[in-house]
């Protein structure tokens, strides 16, 4: 080891970032399935949803869940920046190698490369609308209805994709579970997310509409 | 052309399988610098394909019981059908357990005793709580006792591995992709090697004050071999150059029983070993008819003979590949197949599409082995030559005689390692080199010319690999399993056309930088010679003894044959020249095998 | 003894033709370089060979240097799936090529050598160079202090536990896993499935005295199992069957359990 490293040296460093990347996304898919159950609360009625969303208004739920998104979301870019290919010549490689090889293992990293840097766009757009706007039913179904309904289609879209990929990752890297049979159980659960998230906007959709 | 690399060092090791690389280790511990030179990367070399074992009388599984040097002795000198050096036979036999000891605490994974049931030929075998974690060991043709130890399918592999892990934290230089074309001698010392590398096609000069020659045999020479193809006999070839190194007993080739029908990839006497039959093809179990004894594990000469006698009697199984017997493992259940013969399964599945657990496996006797090779002392020192050692396949120490016992390969390359490794550090340490600049010059000249000469097609343009054809052919058809005067005859003269033939060859493709095309034309003259030299020695050994088989004098003669063929090339010479030394006898005096021709006479002829 | 009423085995049907009356043009597409000659770049060559029974890329491309092309370079030494020679993209499928049969394959087929490794010419590469230097990085041999007694018994050893070793030890170095690993194709210092899977073998070994220290600073990095991304092309190619993906996570949590005792005792 060179002196310069073996002066700055801690051996569990690397290990310790691997963590933070595994737990940060861990926090966030399980954020996302949350997000999904609670905005799906619109099925039971625009009071259901407004209920609730006065609930995490009281106990001031909204601003807590921003900072912990801005946090983890940091963390889990801070960690994951280091795999991901930054230099053009790296992305070449990478992409010349996908199509030579015919791995869908491989192919998959690629898009969650892409799909993790677009959804850190779309999320802060996201954010900042609901932390201006506030959260109220009114207020999303006429967003849905008036032009954010591609937006939230793609964002949903993505999430779910980044998410299972990224679950299935962690669980292959950590091992435990057979991974043929992991990944067919994640599409499941993925298309499941999917649909509540497609049902949840249609609703917005069909109420901004009727508004 | 006077730009060239050149390298000098104490010993140099012409060859990284398993016997040049525990040589290697020998010399470097002892504090000598050591280069070795390898056609591949190390862990590619033939060695690895070793699946079956390596012998070591242990005596720890209850089969084995009651083993010992003397009894590994007697198996040794018996399966080489008397025609071993008895003192290196002894030597051997008293190393080998040592040797397999080392090795477990180098590192190799050793498949140990356990209490689990196992069955045997129908009978349980119990064994002894005291030994469970041992060394275990299993059966092998032609052995009184359980004797082969193993790492479940892949011994060869495991043992190279963990050698040439040694030869990494020993910090041991490897030149590989590298290939010697010549010794650097003045007919009395030998002083290193020109080599040729195989990436760049540049031509280097290595000097070292000890040659080591462990390139393995010459399987390739033959059309139809388990071989892998870098075993083309290179080293033997080299020795044999110098024209004042003798070959021994060339005419010493051993076919495997059961080379897989048509690639001819080995399926290992670990499946025998293990329980398999050997059926013809009317499903009938051959081989207790000729062999009641030793049935399917009689030595590996008298099996492959046994079956391609069955097969003439109107037995095989017709295949566009020629005729062939079944394999039969069937009854030893997955379970078994897939753990400790799982190399079997892969071989059938991959190269045959067919299933070991299910179906049978078309097998016929197949080159496998040479004994015969660079002739050496119990030192392993070359005779003729000083400062040149060789052993392992290589050599003709002379541990096999006229046959060698399964899993007595693997255990010769690590005990010779050990044992010639030593005397070539202790010989190392006293020599004082004094080569000559001109005599390097003029050996890497004549290289120099011959890649010229090819290149430029200048001595015509005969096509190398189509000679190589026509010299596998010969070999196959006529110095095989069943020999006799007027095929061999015709063998004889055939290879003196080919040889001759052979100083024409010129290059279609130009052979610029590392050339497949130049390579194989460098060596093929090389080839031609030994071919001839096993092809002579058979015409002239008018006898019978272990894998040498004369059909016009189906008897061993112990009277006028009980001697080592010595097989020379004078310079310039046509032909070979052959001459004769008596085998040493010490202990044991010929007798009877106990299986094989022999024993059939003596057993007042069972009918079949 | 003529029992003619035997029940015939399976392999006793005649399959050795394949059926062999049609018998089809293959056409080979291979990649071709000569790193002597740098200014022809790499670019595909198509030869054109009538397929056999039985037959493999061992002895096609044999076939195509013999009498097509001299000067084509490849490598093959054992042709038997043991030594780990021949690795090379099928169609892009890293895998041995001596054990690849034609009757699996269309009638053009793509060969190109692997990638991450050193080319020597057309399909040879140098993976000999690049796992000799994995293996000197990760010093894979047994670090032991006893010394050894040629007199004693051998030290005694349970059988799972060396069918365990052997099951690591059973890689033959072919490359097939590093060439398929994107992460090997970006990070030179990377050591791959291949360079974990060796180290998992030393970390079995009750032979080795090495601490869990020693080897959280091996292979507890980025250049070691945290360096993988999870893509399991390595799992997917392995040809000798080696469960990498088991091995892989073996070590990682094997690291991650020495990071966390690590970061107790300080």
């Amino acid at each position: 080891m060179q002196l310069q490293k073996a002066m700055a040296h801690n051996p569990r460093m690397d290990v310790i970032v691997e963590g933070i990347q595994m737990v940060s996304g861990l926090l966030l898919v399980v954020f996302l399935w949350t997000h999904m159950l609670f905005v799906a609360a619109i099925w039971l009625g625009v009071n259901a949803f407004n209920t609730l969303a006065h609930f995490m208004d009281v106990f001031g739920l909204l601003p807590a869940t921003v900072v912990f998104l801005i946090l983890v979301i940091g963390a889990h870019i801070g960690a994951v920046i280091r795999r991901v290919p930054r230099q053009w010549q790296e992305q070449k490689i990478l992409w010349r190698h996908a199509k030579l090889i015919h791995h869908s293992d491989t192919w998959s990293w690629l898009f969650q490369a892409i799909t993790g840097t677009a959804l850190l766009a779309l999320a802060i757009v996201h954010m900042a609308v609901v932390t201006y706007g506030g959260i109220d039913a009114n207020l999303s179904s006429s967003r849905v209805h008036g032009g954010f309904l591609v937006f939230y289609a793609v964002l949903l879209l993505l999430s779910e994709y980044h998410a299972s990929v990224g679950l299935y990752r962690v669980f292959v890297k950590w091992g435990w579970v057979d991974r043929h049979s992991l990944k067919r159980v994640l599409t499941v659960v993925s298309l499941l997310t999917v649909v509540i998230g497609a049902v949840t906007l249609w609703i917005f959709y069909v109420l901004g509409a009727n508004a | 052309m006077s730009h060239y690399d050149s390298y000098v060092t104490d010993v140099l090791v012409i060859g990284a399988g398993l016997a040049g690389e525990r040589a290697a280790v020998e010399a470097a511990t002892q504090g000598l610098n050591v280069i070795i030179l390898s056609l591949v990367p190390p862990r590619r070399s033939h060695s690895s394909a070793a699946q079956g074992g390596m012998q070591a009388s242990l005596g720890n599984t209850a089969m084995g019981k009651g083993d010992s040097p003397d009894v590994h002795f007697m198996d040794t000198v018996k399966g080489s059908d008397w025609g071993c050096d008895q003192d290196v036979a002894r030597l051997f036999v008293n190393t080998a357990p040592t040797a397999v000891r080392e090795m477990a605490h180098w590192g190799v994974p050793w498949t140990r005793v356990t209490m689990d049931k196992k069955i045997y030929d129908g009978k349980e075998i119990y064994e002894d709580p005291e030994k469970v974690g041992l060394i275990a060991a299993r059966n092998f043709g032609g052995t009184a006792k359980w004797r082969t130890c193993y790492t479940a399918d892949g011994t060869g592999h495991t043992l190279l591995y963990t050698m040439d892990s040694m030869v990494l934290k020993l910090g041991i230089t490897v030149h590989d992709r590298v290939e010697a074309l010549s010794l650097i001698h003045d007919d009395e010392q030998c002083y290193g090697a020109v080599v040729r590398c195989l990436r760049s096609g540049d031509l280097r000069v290595y000097t070292a004050k000890t040659t080591v020659i462990a390139t393995g045999g010459y399987g390739r020479l033959y059309g139809a071999s388990t071989n892998a193809i870098i075993n083309e006999g290179s080293g033997m070839a080299l020795a044999l150059d110098t024209g004042v190194v003798p070959l021994g007993n060339m005419e010493a080739v051993q076919f495997h029983p059961t080379g897989i029908v048509p690639s001819w990839i080995l399926i290992t006497e670990g499946a025998r070993g293990d329980g398999g039959y050997l059926l013809d093809k009317n499903l009938h179990r051959f081989m207790p008819d000729y062999e009641p004894v030793k049935k399917e594990l009689a030595s590996r000469d008298v099996v492959s003979r046994r079956i391609m006698q069955h097969i003439r009697d109107g037995y095989g199984v017709e295949s566009p590949y020629g005729e062939h017997v079944w394999l039969d493992i069937r009854h030893l259940g997955a379970k078994h197949i897939n753990t400790n013969l799982r190399e079997i399964a892969n071989i059938c599945k991959n190269f045959r599409g067919i299933d070991p657990v299910t179906d049978l496996i078309p097998v016929r006797p197949t080159q496998h082995y040479s004994m015969g090779g660079v002739r050496t002392n119990i030192d392993g020192q070359a005779y003729g030559l000083r400062n040149l050692f060789a052993l392992g396949e290589a050599a003709c120490w002379d541990l096999h005689g006229f046959n060698r016992l399964g899993g007595n390969s693997l255990a010769e390359t690590v005990v010779a390692g050990k044992i010639v490794g030593h005397q070539i550090a202790r010989y190392t340490k006293e020599v004082s080199p004094d080569v000559k600049f001109s005599l390097m010059e003029e050996h890497l000249h004549q290289q120099v010319d011959r890649v010229k000469r090819l290149q430029s097609c200048q001595d015509g343009t005969e096509n190398v690999y189509q000679l190589r054809r026509e010299m596998e052919g010969i070999l196959s058809r006529n110095v095989g399993i069943f020999r006799s005067e007027g095929p061999l005859q015709e063998a004889v003269s055939a290879l003196h056309d080919l040889y001759e033939r052979s100083l024409h060859i010129g290059l279609r493709g130009g052979g610029q930088g590392g050339d497949p095309e130049l390579g194989a034309a460098l060596r093929l003259p090389g080839m031609i010679r030994l071919a001839y030299c096993i092809a002579l020695g058979a015409l002239a050994r008018e006898e019978s003894r272990g894998s040498h088989f004369r059909e016009d004098f189906p008897k061993r003669d112990d009277e006028n044959w009980l001697k080592r063929t010595l097989a020379y090339w004078p310079p310039g010479a046509d032909s070979p020249v052959l001459q004769y030394e008596p085998v040493k006898i010490t202990e044991s005096p010929p007798g009877d095998r106990g299986y094989g021709e022999s024993s059939r006479a003596s057993a007042t002829d069972k009918p079949r | 003894m003529e029992n003619r009423a035997v029940l015939l085995p399976q392999t006793n049907r005649d399959d050795w033709g394949e059926n062999m009356m049609h018998a089809r043009t293959l056409t080979i597409r291979i990649m071709r370089y000569n790193p002597a000659e740098p200014e022809t770049k790499p670019y595909l060559q198509d030869f054109q060979l009538t397929e056999e029974p039985g037959m493999t890329l061992f002895v096609v491309l044999n076939k195509l240097r013999e009498e097509q092309d001299p000067t084509l370079r490849f490598d093959f030494v054992c042709r038997a799936a043991i030594c780990g020679s021949c690795g090379m993209l099928v169609n892009g499928k890293p895998t041995l090529a001596c054990k690849t049969l034609t009757k699996d394959l269309p009638e053009t087929t793509t060969l190109l050598p692997l990638p991450v490794f050193k080319l020597i010419g057309d399909l040879s590469v140098d993976t000999g160079v690049w796992f000799r230097d994995v293996s000197l990085r990760t010093e894979s041999w047994i670090h032991t202090d006893t010394v050894f007694d040629p007199d004693a018994e051998e030290e005694r050893m349970d059988n799972d536990v060396a069918q365990k070793i052997y099951e690591a030890e059973r890689c033959i170095e072919c490359g097939c896993c590093i060439g398929g690993c994107a992460t090997a194709n970006i990070k030179p210092n990377f050591i791959g499935a291949a360079g974990v899977n060796r180290v998992a073998r030393f970390m079995l070994d009750p032979r080795d005295q090495r601490t869990d220290r020693e080897y959280l600073e091996l292979v507890g990095t980025d250049d070691g199992v945290f360096g993988c991304v999870g893509l399991m092309a390595c799992d997917d190619n392995c040809p000798v069957g080696i469960p990498l993906r088991d091995q892989l996570a073996y070590v990682r949590r094997k690291m991650a359990q020495s990071a966390w005792n690590l970061g107790k005792t300080k």
